[in-house]
């Protein structure tokens, strides 16, 4: 016989048609094709009874789409339009994916794309000052990224030739939420977390042995907002950031 | 009970528009200017300009689809933060490659779920890599239960999309028969129409589904 008809098909996944005839039983059981449709649209009935809403109030588009701006002007931004500087800007990093452990930053460009306007204030000022024997060779303020509170420094220390990093914020971490520190590559590719920021906001950190000398590449100061989540990657939610000089 | 008031009990608010190629029976634009009002563009125009490069495009491209692509990928990882950090990767990416975008060749938001695949699997990837290690470190082999299946999770939110747009009646009985477990003739009574154009109506509208289905979600990935 032919082929059963669309609507034949259509009723049979529905179960709403009158029971197959038996020429038609025997049809489907030596057409593949008219078996693949009926399948098709009897997984199609299935999966419409398992809905799974899209709830557009529940989705954070407007952070989305800032950060997809930024990320779109970060390289459509020639560092010709800036201001001419004596020292150039450090490059926008690569969009390279980054691994699990150092996942790529939402916010990222927004350091990248900052940096290239010249609007990390602070950064620069590199002041030595002796107390007891804690040498402070280098700071920077940290600043709020979009949508948050809060502001602060970032200083590099040698305590008796050890590097460490001191951090002060003003402002309290969110109740259900803790902070982290990292110092993440201009490179966008890699990072090193810290340890945890308390809710005072002031703590001092011991860098990587491998960073005593030079940062290499190291010099951004990121405070993270963390969920209590136990996942150790960075939450890819910033509260203040500041660039050390390099 | 009238037909409108039937409607409003299975109508979820707020629901977005969202594939709209099959459906729209209105003319390509002689004209797509600066200053087109993207918002009330069928796909096919803003595929079109999105093609092009506009950039307003883009983002109405984006105010569309955003809610889509950023629930199927907070719900395949169970992470709201990767759910934005694709859905952001997502946009970006297709606007970077939109020169290998071919409007002929299929609707945007195929092409745009075709990419939010590839990045959900490569993350799914990057997480087993990740279980692997934790179970080695912690010495447990506990035998993870299979999750859901990428495509059949895409299926299923297109599809609930879907059978949310159907205009009336076909959307209000394929609601009330999948969602509502209602039958026929109880759709047919409380809608207050014949039992035959019921069932006229859920067997157009399932093959609607069967047809947009397959168009959003036949790009070669």
């Amino acid at each position: 016989m032919a082929h059963l008809s669309p609507d034949r098909l259509a009723d049979s996944a529905l179960g709403i048609a009158d029971p197959l005839t038996a020429a038609e039983k025997n049809h489907l059981a030596s057409c593949a094709e008219c078996r693949s449709e009926l399948g098709e649209l009897s997984r199609i009935v299935d999966l419409g009874r398992q809905p799974e809403h899209v709830t557009p109030q529940r989705v954070p588009t407007d952070a989305i789409w800032q950060s997809i701006q930024v990320q779109l002007a970060s390289q459509a931004t020639a560092p010709a339009t800036t201001e001419p500087s004596a020292e150039p800007p450090p490059a926008p990093p690569t969009i390279a994916e980054l691994p699990r452990r150092t996942p790529r930053l939402r916010s990222w460009f927004l350091v990248a794309a900052a940096a290239v306007l010249g609007l990390i204030i602070g950064a620069g000022i590199t002041t030595v000052a002796v107390r007891d024997r804690v040498e402070v060779t280098s700071s920077t303020s940290l600043e709020p990224l979009p949508g948050q509170t809060g502001q602060g420094t970032a200083e590099l220390l040698r305590d008796r030739g050890r590097p460490e990093l001191r951090v002060q914020i003003d402002a309290p971490p969110r109740p259900d939420r803790y902070r982290e520190v990292w110092l993440i590559n201009t490179d966008g590719q890699r990072m090193y977390p810290l340890g945890v920021l308390p809710d005072d906001g002031r703590a001092t950190y011991p860098l990587p042995p491998a960073l005593a000398s030079q940062l290499e590449g190291f010099n951004i100061v990121d405070v993270s907002i963390e969920p209590y989540d136990g996942d150790p990657a960075h939450s890819r939610e910033s509260q203040v950031r500041g660039v050390l000089p390099a | 009970m009238t037909q409108s008031s039937s409607a409003r009990i299975v109508a979820v608010p707020g629901r977005v528009r969202v594939f709209s190629v099959v459906d729209d029976a209105r003319p390509e634009p002689e004209v797509v200017g600066e200053h087109t009002d993207w918002g009330a563009a069928s796909e096919a125009e803003l595929s079109m300009g999105f093609a092009r490069g506009d950039e307003a495009c883009l983002q109405e491209v984006f105010r569309r689809l955003a809610p889509l692509i950023y629930t199927i990928a907070y719900r395949a990882l169970d992470s709201s933060s990767d759910g934005e950090e694709i859905t952001q990767d997502v946009f970006v990416s297709a606007w970077r490659a939109r020169d290998n975008y071919q409007v002929e060749k299929g609707s945007l938001s195929g092409w745009l779920i075709g990419i939010t695949r590839h990045r959900i699997a490569d993350r799914q990837r990057a997480r087993g890599r990740d279980l692997r290690l934790v179970q080695a470190v912690t010495n447990t082999s506990d035998v993870q239960v299979q999750p859901e299946t990428l495509s059949t999770l895409i299926d299923r939110i297109v599809l609930t999309e879907e059978i949310g747009r159907l205009p009336h009646p076909r959307g209000s009985i394929l609601q009330l028969a999948f969602w509502e477990g209602r039958s026929y003739p109880q759709i047919a009574e409380q809608l207050d129409l014949p039992l035959g154009t019921v069932k006229s109506h859920a067997r157009r509208a399932l093959r609607h589904l069967r047809t947009q289905l397959t168009e959003v979600t036949s790009w070669p990935t």
